[in-house]
């Protein structure tokens, strides 16, 4: 039915099952734009965010995707800057969910702001000391670069490629997409280190501030290396997922593992960085504004040292060190839960760098707040996941991602899923 | 280049893109933000010229002077009136809130009449031939008698028209609420043999010894105490509190003892056996001034001592005795009682033994002490002319209170009241037992309100005869009788009547004039602002003129004998409050909380949203206890539990608070509401449904301050 | 953060509030929200949600009956001068849109409701809870539009607000010495409506910059170390975040002056050795 679409001698379920698919995803993406909806017509009182947490949830999420999406930044980087050209077998996919991650963030701060049509005022009105400004100029840019590295793979969609003007425009792209690549490293690592700064100059919440170089807290620079370390983690991850429900191995074993070994080791050192400034936040930064340690992790139901332990120890040195040494990493098991350990381990310090920012008392006799997500928070948290599972699954049905997939699997039985 | 379908599409969205970067995309963008800017649902208030009106706040006896800020002549804005001699610039919560009771949800629109369960709008013509008629028949059928009124004030021009009116009707049952006042009054009589107002001077005094009163909690003048308050803590002068829990009150002072709910008046006399004992009393005063002197240190030295007074007060006999040399040694002391706000009438042996510590330390009628004024009398109306009806009538005895009124009519089979007029009295929310109470008003066949809000009273009337509210009217507002000097403010319309309501003072006027016999003749004027205007006489021009008149501010001549026997000959008549211990172990004591009205007065939207989320939580209000109280219970901080007392039951939440004695539960005034005003009613529970009327064996006065309950957990 | 008209006088308003005499009464709480047409909602009662530009915390010391004892702390907002007292209040150097600024010439950290995009970094910047978003429509039941003030705008849903200061008073005055040809403005020309309602005149209000004023005598900036008060009785929230509050608190008590900041075991004693 849609065949005309499908690349060449790429092996695509039937349209109708395609279609199901679709839907089922579907479903749960119009739940999330109804809640969306609700959002926008109602008023963010149809969250659970209050006055103590006026970043909760989706703020999280941003942090965590556009942490996870660094993938595409960083292996960009590594491609054509470092040369690594293995990379280039996974650099679409990479871009791809680069894609996805920054248009959701961009739509989640759309949904987040309490006055979306003034939204761009953040541009007009610009304080260039906000780290939130920078955030926003970067994020637009560099999605706008995103999608610029995304505009060649689309058109290598067979029956866009016959035109020739498409034809010869995605080709000079790839010429150029060096510039491209450098320019998007180079906003990205902005992006990522100005998320970082959005808690790290909050020098009126201890938990949160840190010291720094010039402008920059020391969060920016860890936010940046962080997501560099583990955004790959999360690229790979992707790429098993989508192989596991097409059944299909895409990508070569010793591409997976290049990138799994620089991100082993990119995270090592993060997690050594990681731990150093806890250290040093937590015997000087802190104690100079009257807290211990310890008053960040108690009195509360929640956010005990395990919360630490969990992010340091289990989602920083397990899984660096398990894909830094051979025998593991090669290990398609043990690389795995390297990989959910580690997105969990980004996520989480996200999560911590956002909602415990917030839960913490500053004031001697103010409490510790808690908060619980309402549904339309969860449900347009989920509809960004909702959108890339689509736009993974059409991508992955109408164009050339993964070049080595028919190298791979030529002849193979047929792909069940997409 | 051959553009299909999908080539249409992204060009499509290149377009739109553009279009928003291009000159009419961009004005778009800029007027939707504009458009935000100005949502027509977000109100633009209209500009105008600023002026200041001066007027006097009563929406409780404290009468403080206040201006209104108005905007091309819409009020909207109220503040303190500078160098006012009651509140000199400052204003509570609820009067800075007027103008929401000015434009307030439940105000009544019009004269109403009842239909079955609702009402029916009526004009002014017809509701008040309604009333005349009906009282009209009651009299010519010799029922004077069955008539009853109940004002909220006592003093002023307006409750004066319908005590006249009441009086040449022929009905002995005019009746004011009783508060802390009532008992002070007695008490002058009793010690001092004087009808006088017992003002307390403490401005000047340096050692204030109260007995739970509320000073910061809204007791007598509430803005006049906070002002004397800070002036005190300037000077240097001293406040014990003694009060089984820390009120705001007891958080300010120099030292809070807490004594066991109840004991106030054996610490007092215990108090006073340590001053006897060490002589430490006024001996020049008490030497010329004095009844019952001897009999009273008998009295004192053997049966209340510091230490047999230990456990009876839960204070250490030590305490007691540091209690009573700092009181005497003090340069001027003052002692007072009236528990919170005093806005319940109070225990006569307890306000009595306070009152012997300050005859002891001879502070009556001087500086800093306690000032017995002459009742305010400066409203002269004509003399009434009586008939034989009104004669008749009134040889009748009246109840000695509105508690005893309502528990006469509850007892009764046939009616012994048949027509009842409730001005500023929302009786069906303030009294105790408020439930009985509401049973009782069942019985009244006819019931007119002179409300200006729909609030509890009003709903249980059969016709509703709306007044302005402060804001809109004329009136004298005497100042309140504990404040050392007096004086009487005025109000004054800052506001034409914004609905179809008159002064209560032009409805009387209405409905006697519409009256057969001498009922008319006696008011003659021809609306209530002639009857204020001659009735103040000699004070209209300063009302008029500054907006207040002081009628007095300098202490009574010293010479006024003290009466101490009142305790050896009623020694044995103590308050008791209802409940069995066994059956109740502990103590529901309301307490007062400034931020939260009890009167016939419902908080404002502001002050609700002021109080604490410790004590009233979505629907639900707190019950506070120690720590030590709730781990007994099993209970924690925000456990729902129910209550149980003689007089009824209720769930509340449990606050968890230290400044609370074990074994006593707290709980505050004024929530539960049940008025159709979502942003201040139906939250909490009203206590006046937990405590039962405790009639004071002395006066006939219902004196409850609190109640034995039981807890359980839900 | 602007650099903002400056000729003419300039002025660092600030506050000075005595813990000793407040009551806790609640009225500088209602003065604002009648002042400044701050709306409210049938449920008050999650004060996470709740807006109060003056809010009235309550202090407790910590120990059982019958040693307990309370203090009521009102907080505005504090004004704050930032690290240095620059103008980068925590607030005003996050807001991406400049939609709060600091006010050089007066100290006042302003919010414009109009240009405020609703992002709530501020919110999360502000160690003190001194903003308060809109999350729904203000309404005002009933004819209750009709007591609204034009001098403040009422706020639509989805910005955040905050105590100003009572701006348009100073406006007021402003202009009104401008008609008189005077350079300065009184004391008493510019109260906010909180000071103004203070029955137990806790609050004082002043230029802090000005030593005959009642606010300078009180608390006794010392201008070399951002306005950190030399009165030992007195103290600003916070104080070692370096937000520079122009809010001051006085209290005669130890236990409130402590709980006025966060101390380390020990540290209490040893930083306050100087003052006894
Ligand atoms: N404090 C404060 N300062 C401000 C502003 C503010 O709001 N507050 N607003 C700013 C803004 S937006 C503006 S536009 C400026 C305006 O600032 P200015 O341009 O200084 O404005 P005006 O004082 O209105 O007018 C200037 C002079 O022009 C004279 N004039 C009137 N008609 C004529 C004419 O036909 N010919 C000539 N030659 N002179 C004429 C007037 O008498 C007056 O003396 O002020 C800015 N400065
Ligand atoms: N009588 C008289 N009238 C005059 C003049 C005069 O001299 N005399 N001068 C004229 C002149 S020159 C001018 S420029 C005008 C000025 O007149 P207006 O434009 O009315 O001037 P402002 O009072 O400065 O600003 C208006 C409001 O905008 C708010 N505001 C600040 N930033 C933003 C934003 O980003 N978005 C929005 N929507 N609002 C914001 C401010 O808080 C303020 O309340 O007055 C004109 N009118
Ligand atoms: S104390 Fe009473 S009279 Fe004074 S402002 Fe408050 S409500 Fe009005
Ligand atoms: S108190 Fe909060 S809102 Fe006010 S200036 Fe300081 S940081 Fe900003
Ligand atoms: S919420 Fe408004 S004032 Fe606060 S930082 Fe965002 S734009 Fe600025
Ligand atoms: S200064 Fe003005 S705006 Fe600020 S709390 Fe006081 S009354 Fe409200
Ligand atoms: S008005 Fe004054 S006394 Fe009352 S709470 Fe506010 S600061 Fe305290």
């Amino acid at each position: 039915m849609d065949s005309a679409l499908i690349p060449e001698g790429a092996k695509r379920c039937s349209f109708p099952k395609f279609a199901i698919g679709i839907a089922v995803v579907g479903a749960v993406l119009l739940w999330g734009v109804f809640a969306m909806l609700l959002c926008w017509i109602k008023g963010l009182n149809q969250t659970n965010m209050n006055d103590y947490y006026g970043f909760a949830l989706w703020i999280w999420a941003d942090l965590a995707i556009i942490a996870i999406g660094g993938g595409a930044f960083f292996t960009g980087l590594l491609k054509y800057l470092f040369g690594i050209d293995e990379l280039k077998n996974i650099i679409n996919f990479a871009v791809i969910i680069g894609f996805i991650c920054y248009s959701s963030a961009l739509l989640i701060l759309a949904i987040d702001i309490g006055q979306p049509l003034r939204g761009w005022f953040i541009f007009w009105h610009a304080n260039v000391h906000s780290m939130l400004t920078e955030v926003a100029f970067c994020l637009s840019c560099y999605f706008a670069v995103l999608t610029i590295e995304f505009i060649p793979n689309i058109l290598e969609n067979p029956k866009l490629d016959k035109v020739p003007f498409f034809h010869n425009l995605s080709h000079n792209m790839h010429g150029v997409m060096a510039i491209f690549a450098a320019t998007g490293a180079f906003l990205s690592f902005f992006h990522q280190g100005s998320l970082g700064g959005v808690a790290g100059v909050l020098y009126g919440r201890p938990f949160a501030f840190r010291e720094g170089l010039l402008i920059w807290p020391w969060t920016f620079f860890l936010f940046t290396f962080s997501a560099a370390a583990y955004g790959p983690t999360f690229t790979i991850l992707v790429t098993k997922i989508t192989e596991a429900v097409t059944r299909k191995k895409l990508v070569k074993e010793n591409v997976i593992n290049l990138l799994a070994k620089i991100s082993g080791w990119m995270i090592t050192i993060y997690i050594i960085a990681k731990i150093i400034d806890t250290i040093y936040w937590a015997v000087s930064t802190a104690p100079e504004m009257g807290f211990t340690f310890m008053d960040f992790y108690s009195n509360n139901p929640v956010y005990g040292v395990s919360i630490l332990f969990a992010e340091i120890v289990i989602g920083g040195i397990v899984p660096g060190l398990l894909l830094i040494f051979k025998q593991t990493r090669e290990n398609p098991r043990l690389r795995l839960i390297a990989m959910i350990l580690a997105v969990f381990g980004v996520c989480l310090n996200r999560w911590v760098m956002v909602l415990q920012v917030m839960a913490v008392p500053v004031m001697t006799f103010d409490q510790w707040a808690m908060y619980i997500p309402s549904w339309q928070e969860v449900a347009t948290t989920i509809l960004p996941v909702a959108y890339g599972i689509i736009l993974i699954a059409l991508c992955y049905r109408y164009l050339p991602v993964f070049p080595q997939e028919q190298e791979l699997y030529a002849g193979n039985e047929q792909g069940a899923e997409s | 280049m051959k553009v299909d379908r999908r080539c249409f599409l992204g060009l499509g969205l290149g377009v739109v893109a553009g279009a928003v970067v291009s000159p009419p995309g961009a004005k778009l963008t800029d007027d939707l933000a504009i458009w935000t800017q100005n949502w027509p649902w977000t109100p633009v208030p209209k500009d105008g010229k600023v002026t200041y009106e001066k007027t006097t706040c009563s929406l409780c006896k404290g009468n403080c002077g206040i201006s209104v800020r108005k905007v091309g002549g819409r009020p909207v804005h109220i503040s303190g009136q500078e160098g006012h001699p009651v509140s000199d610039g400052g204003a509570c919560l609820h009067g800075i809130s007027g103008l929401q009771y000015l434009y307030g949800l439940t105000r009544i629109n019009a004269p109403l009449k009842r239909n079955g369960d609702t009402f029916e709008k009526i004009s002014w013509k017809e509701a008040v031939s309604h009333v005349a008629d009906r009282l009209n028949t009651m009299r010519e059928n010799g029922d004077a008698d069955k008539l009853a009124c109940i004002t909220g004030k006592e003093r002023g021009s307006i409750p004066e028209l319908f005590k006249r009116f009441m009086k040449v009707y022929g009905s002995p049952h005019y009746y004011s609420m009783s508060d802390m006042n009532t008992t002070w009054r007695t008490v002058a009589e009793t010690m001092h043999g004087v009808n006088a107002d017992m003002g307390f001077d403490f401005e000047n005094a340096t050692h204030i010894l109260s007995f739970g009163s509320g000073l910061l909690e809204g007791w007598g003048s509430p803005v006049n105490n906070f002002r004397i308050n800070a002036g005190r803590k300037d000077k240097g002068g001293k406040l014990v509190q003694v009060e089984p829990r820390l009120s705001n009150t007891a958080a300010c002072a120099d030292r809070w003892v807490p004594a066991l709910p109840g004991s106030e008046a054996d610490l007092a006399l215990a108090v006073c056996s340590v001053i006897m004992k060490e002589e430490l009393y006024d001996a020049s005063y008490l030497a010329s001034y004095n009844t019952g002197f001897s009999a009273f240190t008998r009295l004192v030295a053997s049966t209340y001592t510091p230490e047999k007074m230990e456990s009876r007060t839960g204070v250490s006999a030590s305490d007691i005795k540091s209690l009573a040399r700092e009181f005497a040694k003090a340069d001027k002391p003052l002692a007072v009682a009236g528990k919170g706000r005093g806005e319940n009438a109070g225990d006569l042996r307890e306000f009595a033994a306070v009152h012997a510590l300050n005859c002891l330390v001879g502070n009556i009628n001087s500086k800093g002490g306690v000032w017995l004024n002459k009742a305010l009398e400066y409203l002269k109306f004509p003399e009434e002319k009586m008939d034989a009806d009104a004669e008749k009538g009134l040889e009748k005895e009246p109840e000695p209170s509105v508690a005893s009124l309502v528990e006469k009519i509850a007892e009764s089979d046939s009616s012994q009241i048949q027509a009842l007029l409730l001005e500023e009295a929302n009786i069906c929310y303030t009294m105790h037992d408020v439930d009985r109470v509401k049973k009782a008003l069942e019985k009244v066949p006819f019931k007119v309100s002179f409300s200006s809000f729909m609030d509890e009273t009003a709903k249980a009337a059969d016709i509703i005869l709306p007044a302005h509210t402060f804001l809109e009217r004329y009136e004298d507002l005497p100042s309140d009788p504990t404040m050392s000097i007096q004086v009487v403010g005025l109000s004054v319309p800052v506001q034409k009547p914004l609905k179809e309501t008159l002064n209560p003072g032009d409805a009387v006027i209405r409905i006697a004039k519409a009256m057969k016999g001498v009922i008319a003749e006696n008011f003659p004027w021809k609306k209530y602002e002639d009857c204020l205007e001659s009735g103040t006489g000699k004070l209209w021009d300063a009302l008029s003129d500054k907006g207040y008149a002081v009628v007095s501010d300098k202490a009574p001549a010293k010479s006024v004998n003290a009466d101490l026997s009142f305790f050896s000959v009623n020694n044995g008549k103590v308050l008791e409050i209802a409940g069995d211990r066994a059956e109740y172990p502990f103590t529901l004591v309301p307490y007062d909380n400034m931020r939260i009205t009890s009167s016939e007065v419902v908080s404002s939207p502001f002050a609700v949203k002021t109080v604490s989320d410790e004590e009233i939580k979505g629907k639900d209000s707190f019950a506070q206890m120690n720590p030590e109280t709730a781990r007994k219970l099993g209970v924690s901080q925000g456990d729902r539990v129910k209550i149980n007392t003689p007089a009824g039951s209720a769930t509340v939440r449990v606050q968890v608070f230290e400044g609370v004695m074990p074994g006593l539960i707290g709980m505050p005034r004024g929530l539960g509401h049940t008025v159709d005003n979502p942003y201040v009613a139906r939250k909490g529970v009203n206590t006046n449904q937990l405590i039962s009327a405790s009639i004071d064996p002395n006066t006939g006065q219902d004196a409850a301050f609190g109640i034995n309950a039981k807890i359980s957990r839900v | 953060m602007s650099k903002q008209n400056t000729h003419g006088k300039t002025y660092k308003f600030g506050m000075v509030i005595d813990l000793d005499k407040c009551t806790g009464c609640g009225s500088c709480m209602v003065a604002c929200m009648s002042e400044n047409n701050v709306p409210f909602k049938e449920d008050e009662t999650d004060k996470k949600d709740s807006i109060a530009w003056m809010r009235v915390y309550k202090l407790t010391n910590g120990k059982s009956f019958p040693e307990t004892e309370i203090c009521y702390l009102p907080r505005p907002c504090m004004q704050c001068g930032g690290k240095g007292d620059h103008g980068h209040s925590p607030c005003v150097s996050v807001c991406p849109a400049v939609a709060t600024d600091y006010g050089h010439d007066t100290g006042v950290v302003s919010q414009i409701p109009v240009r405020c995009f609703g992002c709530r970094y501020c919110m999360a910047a502000c160690p003190y809870h001194a903003r308060y978003f809109n999350w729904w429509d203000p309404k005002w039941p009933g004819e209750m539009e009709k007591y609204l003030s034009p001098d403040v705008s009422p706020r639509m849903r989805g910005v955040v607000e905050k105590c100003s200061f009572c701006y348009h008073r100073y406006q007021a005055a402003r202009d009104k010495a401008y008609y008189e040809h005077r350079e300065e403005i009184h004391e008493d020309e510019y109260q906010t409506a909180c000071t103004e309602a203070c029955p137990a005149g806790a609050i004082t209000f002043g230029d802090l910059h000005n030593p005959s004023h009642k606010v300078h005598q009180l608390v006794k900036p010392d201008p070399h170390h951002s306005g950190r008060p030399r009165n030992p009785k007195a103290f600003r929230l916070l104080e070692r975040l370096e937000t520079n509050p122009k809010v001051y608190y006085i209290s005669e008590k130890e236990w409130v002056r402590k709980a006025g900041d966060n101390y380390l075991e020990g540290e209490w004693k040893k930083m306050n050795k100087k003052h006894g």
